[in-house]
């Protein structure tokens, strides 16, 4: 027998026969108490050990069942083997971490409920606990060992369901135990075994399997069949998830998502879960699905997220919370989960439909109607994909709740919307939770994340104005977007909030930008040939100087302290610096004014702006790989309008 | 960001003023630093390196000094410094050189200076300043029952502990004392609670607002200090990037699973877990304008390797 030195020794042989049948009842419940006393020491008293004796309980569960051991073993001793023959598989494999040793772990070895397979199984569970008992206690390689030991004696067994579950739990163990060690494919091996007997298991048998805990039960204590079934599946849950992780260490991570998603059902289905955990877990994941485009399972995801969240409870009322540390707690604690559940659903709907504006978009950014054909007949055909995705899909939920996720699925597409309706509908849903999250996350306090969801919010109209065939009503959600994201941006303090400060700026500056060429074809529209309108060359010149002006204040943030544009432009701001630098060329330029004085100022800024652009890149070659196009551009108005400001100069000249 | 180590010579050796080697079983390992102090440096030269940054935080920054590593292994030292004060640590003398230079300048400008002194643990702010008396005559009531303090930051950029006491002080001996009170508070909440303070970490924020007598403007900065727990908690339970997180014994939850979510991809589009307290309380501090000075405190031997290595990386 493969025992360990200390234990051979300590073990006392007795001279007697005792056989197992005819074990006194009172040594053998002295085991099963002695049993149930290491458990509670274990788990229970363990709790209370103090921090600087912190394996005290758990070196006294050891100790007993070492003498538990040893008690079996004497059992063992005096039947002698009397079940010498038969498949015993007495080759005695060398010392192999590796898990597979015998090809057939469901047809051969003794039946699980033989004498002989009972015996192993007791053992072997012993051995399992010493195992998991010396991990605990940091003793790695006594834990393998006694872990190897057990999966040796239940090499002579076969799987059935008297030792299915100690079958699945020691490689779980010795999974855990590899990884520990950066031996993640080992490790992977013993999981991945550990699953497919699992598997096997279920398909051929499925009978409640008995727990480990039970073979040192008494007859009054067995466990009922709905227990049984509840505790192997909890083990097998977490093969899943130390699988999940394995796989991710491994940088398998599709696996690992799939993974990952199967012990969230895992979770569900078997009811052992906290709710707000169980929901953010797969608010995250749907981020996850997010990233690769599969929005069916993203989506999926945030809808269990969302009715999930809901078991934990209702929201304290504001009453409550005052009076109590707790309740406060509660409150706190609810209201931000939730908020954060909505700001991924405001990711998912953001990211729905800019992935819908990529393929509907033509090389000018503009939707392009035939594509809009193409995808329109395309998806019917998805349509059906979609139901039979539907099916294979791993679902979440138990009865209660298929039909609660199933109901806010309908309530937002999960392909791409393809026109305008769609995507509004897509935009409404954004919108909601955009409302929800910003009720939590508020400006003082939050700055950082209320900012972010009105980022959002912003991103939500902008891409809902690439389906807005109406320019007017375009102009209008472009302003809306400057309606809130302008005051903010003039509101935070410059030296903080530095980086926030130059992303809104940006965004300001390029939104005017959009209202300036949306008015400009409005106007273009409606006057044919006819020059513009007082009105609306107003209007147009104060979005052209508002967009230069945040492009402008862009790039003065990028100044020292002195005032000084930097010499050399950082990586991080190198293309938006540039791209700022010609936009405020391109725009000055576009300015209209009667007077020559102005025109002829506005030129020069332009070409002021254009210069540095080329300058910088000849000085700099390897920025003009990041702004190709605007350099080209920028090269050829530095070549034209030099002539177009002489030309205005000698006009002026002669009108004087 | 700067960041100094501060070595010893037996496991562990300072190769030039950036580099540290390590000698770990499985061969040297070298570190790079900004500034590397080792095991003769005095409290001195490791002051005159960061005293730069005093000047910074009533100039209007926001400064950060952290000290990290394993318990014992000297961040106390380095820090506070010795009982007697024969050998200041950081702390008093940064108290000292911050009132020195608003001396000096106090024909330009009027200073105000403030602080609020808190301890991290558990996840949970507690105010160093808050009454301890009422609560050590027998109240039976949990520690929890104190007013909860939550750092919050307005559109100003002022971060603001919310539930939390500021006091004045207008000498560098007043701001000391008052951390000495705050040391105590935490001692005493340690033993009520029966919790090592190795395990919690000390943040303290001084609030300088200074008033330019000519013209009027008011800038504020402010330099916080934290000393973090002692390290060897981090390492045991994530250090280790391949062990798996197992499914805790008690009540089998599988705790880590978000964890294994999040790493799924570097560019998720949200990633709704909080981030603890601790990072909440450094954000101006950490974030574009603002300074931030780690000093890691490792042992140099042996038996504390992998401590130190976690430390270093």
């Amino acid at each position: 027998m493969a025992a360990t030195q200390q234990e051979a020794r300590s073990c006392v042989r007795t001279p007697e026969r005792t056989n197992m049948a005819s074990v006194n009842s009172s040594e053998w419940r002295a085991i099963c108490d002695k049993f149930t006393n290491a458990q509670n020491l274990t788990e229970i008293e363990s709790r209370n050990d103090k921090e600087n004796d912190p394996f005290r309980s758990k070196y006294k569960a050891k100790e007993l069942l070492r003498e538990i051991y040893c008690s079996l073993k004497n059992f063992e001793a005096g039947e002698g083997e009397e079940e010498g023959g038969g498949e015993s598989g007495d080759q005695r494999p060398t010392e192999q971490p590796v898990d597979g040793q015998r090809e057939d772990l469901f047809g051969q070895g003794f039946s699980g409920d033989s004498p002989a397979g009972l015996r192993a199984a007791r053992l072997g569970a012993v051995e399992y606990y010493l195992g998991v008992n010396h991990v605990d206690t940091e003793e790695l390689s006594a834990g393998q060992e006694h872990l190897m030991n057990c999966m040796k004696l239940l090499e002579r067994c076969r799987v059935s369901s008297p030792n299915v579950s100690l079958f699945i739990q020691v490689r779980n163990q010795l999974g855990i135990l590899w990884a520990g060690r950066d031996e993640t494919e080992t490790a992977q091996g013993f999981l991945e075994t550990a699953e497919s007997i699992y598997q096997r298991y279920m398909k051929e048998d499925g009978s409640p399997p008995t727990d480990m805990t039970e073979y040192f039960a008494a007859e009054e204590n067995l466990l009922t069949h709905q227990e049984r079934i509840k505790r192997f599946e909890l083990a097998y849950t977490h093969t899943m998830y130390y699988l999940a992780q394995v796989y991710k260490n491994l940088g398998q991570t599709e696996r690992a998502a799939t993974y990952c998603h199967t012990t969230l059902q895992r979770q569900l289905q078997l009811n052992q879960f906290t709710p707000m955990e169980w929901a953010l877990n797969a608010a995250t994941l749907s981020q996850y699905y997010i990233t690769k485009g599969r929005y069916m399972e993203g989506r999926h995801c945030l809808s269990a997220a969302t009715v999930i969240s809901d078991l934990a409870g209702e929201v304290p009322s504001e009453a409550a919370a005052q009076e109590n540390e707790t309740e406060s707690e509660r409150r706190e604690h609810l209201r931000q989960k939730r908020a954060e559940i909505a700001r991924c659903w405001i990711k998912y709907c953001l990211n729905l439909l800019q992935d819908a504006k990529k393929q509907l978009e033509d090389n000018i950014g503009e939707l392009d109607t035939d594509r809009q054909e193409e995808l329109k007949r395309a998806r019917r055909r998805e349509e059906e994909e979609e139901e039979k995705g539907r099916k294979s899909a791993l679902l979440f939920g138990s009865e209660d709740t298929f039909d609660s996720i199933a109901s806010i699925e309908e309530k937002v597409m999960c392909l791409f919307p393809l026109d305008f309706t769609e995507a509004r509908s897509v935009f409404l849903v954004g919108q909601n939770h955009v409302t929800q999250a910003k009720d939590y996350f508020q400006m003082d306090g939050y700055v950082t994340d209320h900012i972010e969801i009105l980022q959002d919010h912003s991103a939500l109209f902008r891409s809902l104005a690439f389906f807005e065939e109406d320019l007017e009503r375009r102009c209008k959600m472009h302003k809306r977007r400057v309606d809130m994201l302008e005051p903010i941006c003039n509101d935070l303090n410059a030296q903080y909030y530095l980086m926030i400060r130059r992303q809104l700026m940006f965004e300001l500056a390029e939104t005017y930008n959009e209202m300036m060429d949306l008015k400009l074809a409005l106007a273009n529209r409606q006057a044919d040939t006819q020059s513009l309108d007082n009105h609306t060359i107003k209007k147009f010149n104060h979005l052209c100087s508002a967009s230069a002006k945040y492009f402008q204040m862009f790039l003065d943030s990028l100044c020292s302290p002195e005032g000084k544009f930097p010499e050399r432009l950082e990586e991080e701001v190198l293309r938006p610096a540039l791209v700022a630098r010609f936009r405020v060329a391109r725009l000055h330029s576009r300015l209209i004014s009667t007077s020559p004085t102005v025109q002829l100022d506005n030129l020069n800024k332009s070409l002021e702006n254009y210069k540095y652009v080329v300058q910088y890149c000849e000085a700099n070659p390897e920025a003009g790989a990041a702004v190709e196009t605007e350099l080209e551009l920028s090269k050829e108005m530095v070549g034209l309008l030099p002539l177009k400001i002489n030309r205005l100069n000698a006009r002026m000249d002669s009108n004087n | 960001r700067a960041e100094a180590a501060q070595g010893g010579a037996i496991v562990v050796e300072k190769i030039d003023e950036y580099s540290v080697t390590v000698e770990t079983p499985r061969g040297p390992r070298e570190f790079q630093f900004d500034k590397v102090f080792s095991a003769e440096a005095s409290q001195e030269d490791l002051f005159h390196d960061t005293s730069r940054l005093i000047q910074l935080a009533i100039d209007g920054y926001n400064v950060c000094v952290f000290a990290y590593g394993q318990t014992g292994s000297g961040k106390t030292f380095t820090m506070v410094g010795d009982k007697e004060q024969k050998n200041p640590g950081i702390i008093p003398r940064a108290f000292n050189a911050m009132f020195d230079i608003m001396r000096k300048n106090n024909s330009k400008f009027s200073f105000k200076v403030s602080a609020y002194m808190l301890e991290l643990y558990n996840d949970r702010l507690q105010d160093l300043f808050a009454s301890q008396a009422g609560e050590a005559h027998g109240h039976t009531q949990s520690h929890g029952q104190a007013r909860r303090v939550e750092i919050k930051r307005n559109r100003k950029g002022v971060v603001f502990a919310q539930g939390a006491e500021t006091k004045e002080a207008s000498s560098a001996q007043e701001l000391y004392a008052l951390f000495q009170q705050a040391c105590a508070n935490r001692h005493i909440s340690a033993t009520k609670m029966n919790m090592e303070s190795s395990r919690s970490h000390l943040i303290v924020g001084i609030m300088v607002e200074s008033r330019n007598l000519t013209n009027g403007s008011v800038s504020s900065g402010k330099l916080s200090l934290v000393d973090l727990a002692g390290s060897e908690r981090a390492a045991k339970t994530g250090a280790k990037d391949h062990q798996l997180k197992e499914a805790n014994s008690i009540n089998k939850s599988l705790s880590a699973l978000g964890d294994v979510i999040s790493a799924l991809s570097a560019e998720l589009p949200h990633v709704p877990y909080r981030n603890s307290k601790l990072t909440q309380v450094m954000q101006d501090s950490l974030g574009g304008n603002a300074k931030t000075l780690m000093i890691v405190n490792i042992s140099p031997t042996e038996y504390n390797l992998d401590e130190t290595l976690t430390s270093l990386m």
